[in-house]
């Protein structure tokens, strides 16, 4: 089997067995899926009845949710490999640290998409929001954003799981870095409500592209070093 | 009884004439922050031996065997398995290194199975060899009637079990065990003893370290007694200690040691 194909084979492995996990554990996704929601609620009665207010508000919020609930999303991949000791485990199988962190960065952003994809409707509904005709670009907003929040999280949640007090740690430390991101993706996000009247939404897929690619980088360089005790 | 088959690690190349031993550990301590777990403990282990490590709590066994297994790096020291540099390059030595610890590192809402196959998937087999792999492994350890079961609800015995089936999932050199025995009933006590034997036969290095020092010294071709830190008494054939202290290498004392 070629490196490339044994990396894969691992990351998947990797992503399958966490994606099941999180699926058969649906107490923790759907409270993670309820809480966006809330999110999302409670910050609509917080701006008050006035339409014109939350119609502007909207994208801000829905990123809001998806960051709140990622974070929850990749702590608790990370939760998984420190019960019953896993995460020693998982360090000694004899495959490349890239591939490891790959898996990982994989199910968060899968489980961070799926979280988008049903927070967009309910935004939608919420805030009186038209998005059938813009629902291509804020999909692909949402992946890439998926993304760069997985790829940095699952750096940073592999940094804090063996923190005391990681719940407190995670994001603080992760916060600071994904503020590009977060407003890349809440530009890209108003961008294509309103029809992408300038041409710019490609400027900021682009930028979130870039974010993506840079953090992947860095975070399969260092996830080996962080599996080490 | 069932009897699946051993995977042995094929040896290194340039090593069949003039095989280096299995562990060679030079002065290893380990300090967990100013306290030494391992004090300085110098062990040469001929390959196919199998090692009984004894000694009170404390002694500084699971801290030996997480390093050899390279879960754990130690602050001073030396360590070659198999001829292989451990700190420089463990990636290789974790191609042929099978370790059981204490905790038995299962995902508990997959089931028994889908972790063994998830095991055998990062241990480098197939999806076409995994399934028979899996399924033997399962056998042998008595697991096949709840393989489809969630790790959630097993006991500490079947998860023992299943950690058990792991280990036949790898291609080990070197089999390192942390307390085998516990958790297990009579019936699975006689499997690990059944196990190690047959890791002997088919000339994998064994290091067990066990509360059931009697039973398993029975099995060893070697005793290795451990006591603050540091090898105590060593008892047996085909392994050499240094029970000097501090060795003749100079290497640091580490500090809080007394002796």
């Amino acid at each position: 089997m070629s490196v490339l194909r044994r990396g894969a084979a691992t990351a998947l492995a990797i992503a399958r067995k966490d994606a099941l996990s999180e699926l058969r554990g649906r107490q923790a996704s759907g409270s993670t899926l309820f809480f966006a929601a809330l999110v999302l609620l409670l910050f609509g009665f917080a701006l008050g009845p006035d339409s014109r207010r939350l119609t502007e508000a909207a994208p801000g919020l829905l990123w809001l949710a998806i960051v709140f609930g990622g974070l929850l999303t990749v702590a608790r991949l990370h939760q998984l490999e420190v019960e019953d000791g896993a995460m020693e485990q998982l360090a000694l199988y004899p495959v490349d640290r890239r591939a490891i962190y790959a898996g990982k960065a994989l199910a968060g952003a899968v489980a961070m998409l799926a979280l988008g994809a049903v927070l967009l409707p309910v935004v939608a509904i919420l805030y009186a929001i038209p998005i059938g005709s813009a629902w291509l670009p804020l999909i692909t907003t949402v992946a890439l954003g998926a993304v760069g929040f997985a790829a940095v999280g699952t750096a940073y949640a592999g940094l804090t799981v063996r923190m005391r007090a990681r719940e407190v740690m995670l994001p603080l430390l992760m916060l600071p870095i994904v503020a590009p991101l977060l407003l890349a993706a809440v530009k890209a996000t108003t961008v294509a409500l309103n029809g992408d009247p300038f041409g710019e939404l490609g400027a900021w897929l682009q930028l979130l592209a870039a974010f993506d690619i840079v953090m992947l980088v860095a975070g399969a360089g260092t996830y080996g070093f962080l599996l080490e005790d | 009884m069932p009897q699946t088959t051993i995977y042995v690690a094929p040896r290194l190349a340039g090593t069949h004439e003039n095989p280096p031993p299995a562990v060679r550990a030079v002065d290893l301590a380990r300090l967990f922050g100013r306290s030494p777990a391992l004090a300085g403990v110098s062990v040469t282990v001929e390959m196919g031996r199998m090692v009984a490590l004894v000694g009170p709590n404390g002694a500084g066994k699971t801290t030996l065997l997480r390093i050899l297994a390279t879960a754990l790096r130690p602050s001073f020291g030396a360590l070659h398995i198999d001829g292989v540099d451990a700190l420089r390059r463990p990636e290789i030595v974790r191609t042929r290194v099978a370790y059981l610890p204490h905790a038995t590192g299962h995902y508990d809402d997959l089931s028994a199975e889908e972790n063994l196959r998830f095991a055998a998937t990062m241990l480098g087999w197939g999806a076409t060899e995994a399934g028979p792999v899996v399924r033997d492994a399962l056998d042998e350890v008595g697991l096949t009637p709840v393989a489809r079961d969630r790790v959630r609800s097993f006991s500490a015995g079947m998860r023992k079990r299943l950690a058990l089936a792991r280990l036949l999932v790898a291609r080990p050199s070197l089999v390192l065990l942390d307390e085998p025995h516990a958790s297990l009933d009579g019936d699975g006590m006689a499997l690990v003893d059944r196990l190690l034997e047959r890791w002997h036969e088919v000339g994998i290095t064994v290091i067990v370290a066990s509360h059931q020092s009697e039973r398993v010294a029975r099995l060893a071709d070697a005793t290795l007694r451990l006591d603050g830190g540091l090898v105590a008494e060593l008892s047996g054939s085909g392994i050499q200690a240094d029970l000097s202290w501090p060795s003749a290498s100079g290497a640091p004392v580490p500090a809080g040691v007394d002796r």
